[in-house]
């Protein structure tokens, strides 16, 4: 689903990404771990067009993407950052942002769906009408995934998505990306996030040191 | 009606006036009689030179040289642009010059050759003052606009990133900035169409009356030469931004934050 081959990301002059190559498949749950400033979050935003390789390539769903094709590949992936933006004053606004674009015109979700997710995050029906600035991070974390999910994508980008969760609110997320057959590919330092991946990869200096299917001791 | 001219005594007298805030400057030490004089001057000598072209203009009447002022005036107009805009002028010049030229050119066209339909229509006593208001307000409302969209769009690149996750175009995804810039540069003219007349008889009108044209003439004018800016502020600004975005923007979508001036 996704490739990356040789990619090498520079900012400023600077190397971020060195040489990293992988290759993700539909399905798989993948995490990124590794010191603050390796280039964890840079893999994930690569993915997402916020920067062009300076060598290497990157590969989509078997397509190398490019400029014409990144609006396609950011269609089709979900983001959710450390510190999700909700892009509205309201957080009814903001769960509705994304069908104001003429892509989703025709998807608006009902709701009854939107209740019905906000449920399965244990998040109550009046943090609609919440303003957005009152709401604690972990609830934000979680109106964004729910904004995510209302949008039915299969793959999903996350960064630290359970640093902001209370330990209930935690096993509803991990619960939910545990028993879905989303592709994952996260970054975490969470050693309970690490339990529903499949994948794991060591990230030192901007390169990937270790790629295992078990978590290292 | 010839407006009286003021004979250079009485021009004495008027500078003589300088003398009381001068004289009030140094009196609380507010520290700006050098910053007085110097701006005394270069009124002065502004003026001063304006006058002199501008009579050689109106005595010489060629079309090529009037059309070529405006040209001029356009081209410095965009240097101030891309400079308190924050914007690199190599990369970005050609750009802002083709809006600043549509929007003063489309409008300036409307109020000259169809509205006033002077004769000649390239006649200067014409041309290069109303020109040189739509220039003037155009560039002042470009900086704010270009400055406002492109300093917003740093400041939330998180929320505008955002934005493209969701599947919004580039349009789609610029376009709370957009709102955000145009307005600010719409609002003093806005501001002032609301009070003309309430709180201050605006220059122009008060040029012509003083010249000696009726009032009911006068406001004609006025209320002529404030759409006129209106809508050339809202055409060049508009173009400024979309035409800008091509050049802004990465084949990603994401600020190239290398063309702009400062961090």
């Amino acid at each position: 689903m996704v490739r990356f081959e040789g990619v090498e990301v520079r900012y400023g002059g600077k190397a971020i990404l060195q040489n990293v190559s992988f290759d993700i498949g539909e399905g798989e749950k993948v995490v990124f771990y590794g010191k603050s400033g390796s280039g964890k979050t840079t893999i994930l935003t690569t993915i997402l067009g916020a920067h062009i390789p300076s060598r290497g390539r990157l590969y989509f769903d078997g397509r190398v993407v490019n400029a014409k094709n990144i609006i396609d590949v950011r269609r089709a992936v979900s983001y959710i950052g450390q510190e999700p933006v909700l892009g509205a004053e309201r957080i009814i606004d903001a769960i509705f942002l994304p069908y104001s674009f003429k892509v989703h015109r025709a998807t608006v979700p009902s709701e009854e769906t939107i209740t019905g997710l906000l449920e399965l995050l244990h998040l109550s029906r009046d943090i609609l009408n919440k303003d957005a600035a009152v709401v604690s991070g972990g609830e934000k974390q979680r109106v964004a995934i729910v904004r995510e999910l209302l949008q039915n994508k299969e793959l999903f980008l996350v960064d630290e998505l359970t640093s902001a969760l209370d330990r209930e609110s935690k096993g509803a997320v991990l619960d939910l990306f545990r028993n879905s057959g989303y592709t994952l590919i996260s970054v975490s330092h969470d050693p309970d996030w690490y339990k529903i991946c499949t994948r794991f990869m060591k990230v030192e200096g901007g390169r990937i040191v270790l790629s295992s299917d078990h978590p290292e001791l | 009606m010839e407006t009286m001219d003021i004979s250079l005594f009485s021009m004495i007298i008027i500078y003589g006036l300088l003398a009381i805030p001068v004289a009030l400057s140094l009196f609380f030490k507010l520290g700006n009689v050098r910053a007085i004089g110097v701006a005394v001057l270069r009124m002065t000598g502004q003026l001063a030179v304006m006058g002199f072209y501008l009579d050689f203009m109106f005595r010489l009447q060629n079309a090529w040289v009037n059309f070529g002022w405006v040209i001029l005036m356009i081209a410095i107009a965009n240097f101030t642009v891309n400079k308190n805009a924050g914007l690199k002028t190599k990369r970005f010049y050609g750009v802002i010059f083709t809006g600043m030229t549509v929007g003063s050119i489309s409008v300036l066209a409307v109020f000259v050759f169809v509205a006033v339909r002077p004769e000649p229509l390239y006649d200067a006593r014409y041309l290069i003052p109303i020109s040189g208001m739509i220039i003037g307000n155009c560039m002042r409302a470009n900086v704010i606009s270009l400055e406002r969209f492109y300093s917003s769009i740093k400041k939330n690149e998180k929320e505008y990133l955002t934005y493209l996750l969701m599947g919004a175009t580039l349009r789609e995804a610029t376009s709370p900035y957009l709102r955000e810039a145009i307005k600010p540069a719409l609002a003093p003219t806005i501001a002032t169409m609301t009070t003309l007349g309430l709180v201050s008889l605006p220059g122009m009108m008060t040029g012509q009356i003083l010249g000696g044209s009726s009032p009911m003439v006068a406001i004609k004018y006025q209320i002529a030469v404030m759409i006129a800016i209106f809508t050339g502020i809202i055409i060049s600004c508009i173009i400024n931004i979309y035409l800008s975005t091509r050049i802004a923007f990465n084949e990603y979508q994401v600020l190239k934050r290398d063309l702009f001036r400062g961090k």
